[in-house]
C-alpha cells in the first residue's frame, strides 16, 4: 500500500501517507500483513463482544432489581423505621447531596472546565431524575422529591458563587469541600439534644454513600499522613525514623481484612476511653492508615529518585531544610509518582467494600443482602453485579481521568 | 583576621579565609590541609587534574561538604557546626553548578524569585523586578515564563547564574559552569561571567577554560591530590610555573 511519490519540494508538507484517515489507518492498523491480520481479528472480536453485550444490556437483562433497590443503593438502611424512630431522616442525606451539587457547581465555576461541568450536571441530573421515580407518595413523599429537584438549581448556585463572589479561589473551594464533608457527617450522624437531628447509629449507614465517605476521608488523610511518614523515614533522628519504619512495615505487612477485624478491638485502645467511637470510625482509621503506609512508600520512592543537586541548589541559595523539602523536593517527588498515588487512591476506593466483613452494608453488601432477603430477585444477581461493577468503574475511571489531567497540567514527563 | 594595607591606604579584610582545611570522605583524605585567602573583588580560578579536590574545596566554603579540621571564615562568619552560621554564609555566597540544577517544576521567574522571597523576605513584586533586571543582564529577558526544560543548556546556565545573583551575594562559586555545555554555548556563559568579574564580584571558579583564566583571573590556584601545589598570577602561572606538577598539568592541557 505504498503511497504514490509526492512531487513537492522537501520540507513543505508531510507526504500524504503521514496524514489523514487513510494515513493513520495505514500507519497504525495495516502497516504490514501481520498487523493487518491482527487488526481484522481484533475488530471481529470487538464487534462480536459489543453485539452480545449490547443485546444483553438492552434486550435480555431485567434491570428492575436496580429500581427496586432504589434509595438503598445510595443510603443503605439509613431511612428505615429502625434507624430513625418516629421521624423522617431522609432529608439529611438529601441536604448533603444538595451541598455536594453546590460544591461541584463551584468546582465548575472555578476553572470553567468542561469535565467539571459535565460531572456537576450528571450528579444533579441523576439526583433530580430520582424525583420522578414511579413510587407512590407513601414510599417517597413530595418533600423528598422536591429536595431531589433542588439539586438542579444548586449547580448554577455553586457556579455563580465561585464566579462572582470572593469564594472563587482554589483554596477556598477546597476548604468548602472539607467543610461540606464534615457537615455531611454531622447531618447523617445527628446531634444528641437537637430534636430535628436525632442521632442515627452508624450501623444503619450503608450503600454507596458509605463507600464514598470512607474513600473521601481516606484519600484526603492518607496523602498528608503518607508524606509525613515518608519524610519521617528519611529523617536523621533515629527515634522518628524507627517509629515510621515500624508503622509502615506493620500496616503494609498485614492484610486489610485482618486489620479491619482487629480494628474493632484495637482502635479503642488507641484513643481516650470517653471518646465516642463506632465501627465506622474504627474502619475509617484502619483504612486510612493502611493506605498511608503504601502512600509513604510511593512518596519515598519519588524522593529517592530526585537528583541530589536539586536539594543542594536549594540549600546553597540559603533555603532552610524544611523549605527545601516543602518547596523543592516534595513537589517534584509527588509529581513524579502521581500514577502510583492515584493507583493507591483507586485501590482504597475499591477496598472500602471490605467493610462488609465487620457488618457494615456498603453498596455491594446492600445489593447482596437485598437479593438474599428477596429470593424472587435471585435470577437478577447478574444484572445487579454488572451494575455495581459499572458504578465502581465510573468512579475509578474518573480518578484516572482527573489524574491524567493533573499530569498534563504539571507537565509530567516533559519538564 | 588577616588585614592588609592597600595602596589607597584602605584596609581590606579577606572575604574568604581557609586555614589548614582537611576533609575526609570516609577514610579517603580529599583535602589535606588547604590554606588560602581571597580578597573582596578578587577573581580566583582553581585548576587541577580530575579528583584533585577542586569541587570539594569550593563546596566546603558554603558547607555543602563539611570539613573536619581547620577553619573556614567567610565574610567574617566562622563556619562551624552552628546551623545559623551556615545559613548566614549561604545567604552571602552564590553557587553555580556544572549541571545547572535549576528547579524543573518552577518557571525561570519562580526559580529566580524563590530564595529572595523565602529567605530575604522581599515582596513578590520587588523580587520580580530584580529578576527581570538580572535576566536582561544575562541576556535572556524574554524567557521569564518558560520552564527550564524549554531552554538551551547555555540559557539554563545563565538562568542559574541569575538565580544565584538574585540573592545579592558577596561571593560567587562556580564549579565547572561550562563543562556540560556545547562549544557554541560556552562563550555566552563565559561572557556573563566576564561581565560579572568586571563589576567587582568576588569569584571562585573551577574551570578548564584556560582562556578565561588567563584573561579574567587575578590569581590561579592549582590543586593536586588534595593540596594546593601552586598559587600565582595567571601570566606567571601559565608562562613560568615553578611547581613540577603544574608544569606537567599545563603541558597536558595547553
Ligand atoms: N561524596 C563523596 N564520597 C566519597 N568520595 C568522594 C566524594 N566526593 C568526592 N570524592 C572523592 O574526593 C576526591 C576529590 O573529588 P572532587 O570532586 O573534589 O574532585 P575534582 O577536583 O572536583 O575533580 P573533577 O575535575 O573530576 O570534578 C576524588 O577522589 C573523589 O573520588
Ligand atoms: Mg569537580
Amino acid at each position: 500500500m505504498a503511497s504514490p511519490p509526492v512531487s513537492q519540494p522537501e520540507g513543505m508538507l508531510p507526504p500524504r501517507s503521514e496524514v489523514g484517515v487513510t494515513g493513520w489507518l495505514h500507519a497504525n492498523l495495516f502497516s504490514n500483513w501481520f498487523n493487518s491480520v491482527l487488526t481484522l481479528v481484533s475488530a471481529a472480536l470487538l464487534v462480536t463482544g459489543l453485539w452480545f453485550g449490547l443485546k444483553w444490556i438492552f434486550l435480555a437483562a431485567d434491570w428492575t432489581v436496580i429500581s427496586e433497590l432504589g434509595g438503598r443503593f445510595l443510603l443503605g438502611r439509613y431511612n428505615t423505621e429502625a434507624a430513625c424512630e418516629g421521624q423522617n431522616c431522609f432529608w439529611r442525606p438529601q441536604a448533603a447531596l444538595i451541598m455536594v451539587s453546590v460544591l461541584l457547581g463551584a468546582a465548575w465555576g472555578l476553572r470553567g472546565n468542561r469535565v467539571a461541568r459535565a460531572v456537576a450536571w450528571l450528579v444533579a441530573g441523576v439526583s433530580a431524575a430520582f424525583a420522578f421515580l414511579p413510587y407512590n407518595l407513601a414510599t417517597m413523599g413530595l418533600d423528598v422529591r422536591i429536595l431531589l429537584l433542588l439539586n438542579l438549581p444548586a449547580v448554577p448556585l455553586g457556579w455563580a458563587l465561585a464566579k462572582y463572589t470572593p469564594l472563587g479561589t482554589g483554596t477556598r473551594v477546597t476548604i468548602l469541600g472539607v467543610a461540606i464533608f464534615f457537615i455531611t457527617l454531622i447531618l447523617l450522624r445527628g446531634l444528641p439534644g437537637l430534636p430535628f437531628l436525632q442521632p442515627v447509629s452508624v450501623v444503619y449507614w450503608g450503600g454507596l454513600s458509605l463507600n464514598l465517605i470512607l474513600a473521601v476521608g481516606g484519600i484526603t488523610l492518607s496523602l498528608p499522613i503518607g508524606i509525613a511518614l515518608a519524610l519521617g523515614r528519611r529523617s536523621n533522628l533515629p527515634v522518628v525514623k524507627v517509629l515510621c519504619v515500624f508503622f509502615i512495615e506493620v500496616f503494609r505487612g498485614v492484610p486489610l481484612i485482618t486489620l479491619l477485624f482487629m480494628s474493632q478491638t484495637l482502635v479503642p485502645l488507641a484513643f481516650p476511653e470517653d471518646m465516642p467511637q463506632n465501627s465506622l470510625f474504627r474502619a475509617a482509621v484502619v483504612i486510612t492508615l493502611f493506605s498511608s503506609a503504601y502512600m509513604a512508600e510511593n512518596i519515598r520512592g519519588g524522593l529517592q529518585a530526585l537528583h541530589p543537586g536539586q536539594a543542594e541548589a536549594a540549600r546553597a541559595l540559603g533555603l532552610p531544610g524544611w523549605q527545601t523539602t516543602m518547596l523543592i523536593s516534595l513537589p517534584q517527588a509527588i509529581r513524579n509518582v502521581i500514577p502510583a498515588i492515584v493507583g493507591q487512591f483507586i485501590g482504597l476506593f475499591k477496598d472500602t467494600s471490605l467493610v462488609y466483613i465487620i457488618g457494615m452494608l456498603d453498596v455491594v453488601a446492600i445489593g447482596r443482602s437485598f437479593i438474599q432477603s428477596n429470593p424472587e430477585y435471585l435470577p437478577s444477581a447478574r444484572e445487579l453485579f454488572v451494575f455495581l461493577a459499572a458504578v465502581f468503574w465510573i468512579f475509578t475511571y474518573g480518578m484516572s481521568y482527573i489524574s491524567g489531567k493533573v499530569e498534563d497540567y504539571m507537565g509530567v514527563g516533559r519538564r | 583576621m588577616a588585614v592588609e594595607e592597600t595602596t589607597t591606604g584602605q584596609e581590606i579584610e579577606d572575604i574568604i579565609i581557609c586555614r589548614d582545611v582537611h576533609k575526609w570522605y570516609g577514610s579517603f583524605h580529599a583535602l589535606k590541609g588547604v590554606s588560602t585567602t581571597v580578597k573582596p573583588g578578587e577573581v580566583v580560578v582553581i585548576l587541577g587534574p580530575s579528583g584533585s579536590g577542586k569541587s570539594t574545596l569550593i563546596r566546603t566554603i558554603n558547607h555543602l561538604e563539611q570539613h573536619q579540621r581547620g577553619d573556614i571564615i567567610v565574610d567574617g562568619i566562622e563556619l562551624s557546626g552552628d546551623i545559623r552560621n551556615i545559613d548566614a554564609i549561604r545567604r552571602e555566597v552564590g553557587m553555580v553548578f556544572q549541571s545547572f540544577n535549576l528547579f524543573p517544576h518552577l518557571t525561570v521567574m519562580q526559580n529566580i524569585t524563590l530564595a529572595p522571597t523565602k529567605v530575604r523576605h522581599w515582596s513578590k513584586s520587588q523580587a520580580e523586578e530584580v529578576a527581570n533586571e538580572l535576566l536582561t543582564r544575562v541576556g535572556i529577558p524574554e524567557q521569564a515564563s518558560k520552564f527550564p526544560a524549554e531552554l538551551s543548556g547555555g540559557q539554563q546556565q545563565r538562568v542559574a547564574i541569575a538565580r544565584a545573583l538574585a540573592m545579592q551575594p558577596k561571593v560567587m562559586l562556580f564549579d565547572e559552569p561550562t563543562s556540560a555545555l556545547d562549544p557554541e554555548m560556552i562563550k555566552e556563559v563565559l561572557d556573563v561571567m566576564r561581565e560579572l568579574a568586571s563589576t567587582g564580584m568576588t569569584m571562585l571558579t573551577v574551570t578548564h577554560e584556560i582562556g578565561f583564566a588567563r584573561e579574567v583571573a587575578d590569581r590561579v590556584i592549582m590543586m593536586d591530590e588534595g593540596n594546593i601545589v601552586e598559587e600565582a598570577e595567571p601570566n606567571e602561572f601559565f608562562t613560568n610555573p615553578r611547581n613540577e606538577r603544574a608544569q606537567m598539568f599545563l603541558s597536558q592541557i595547553l
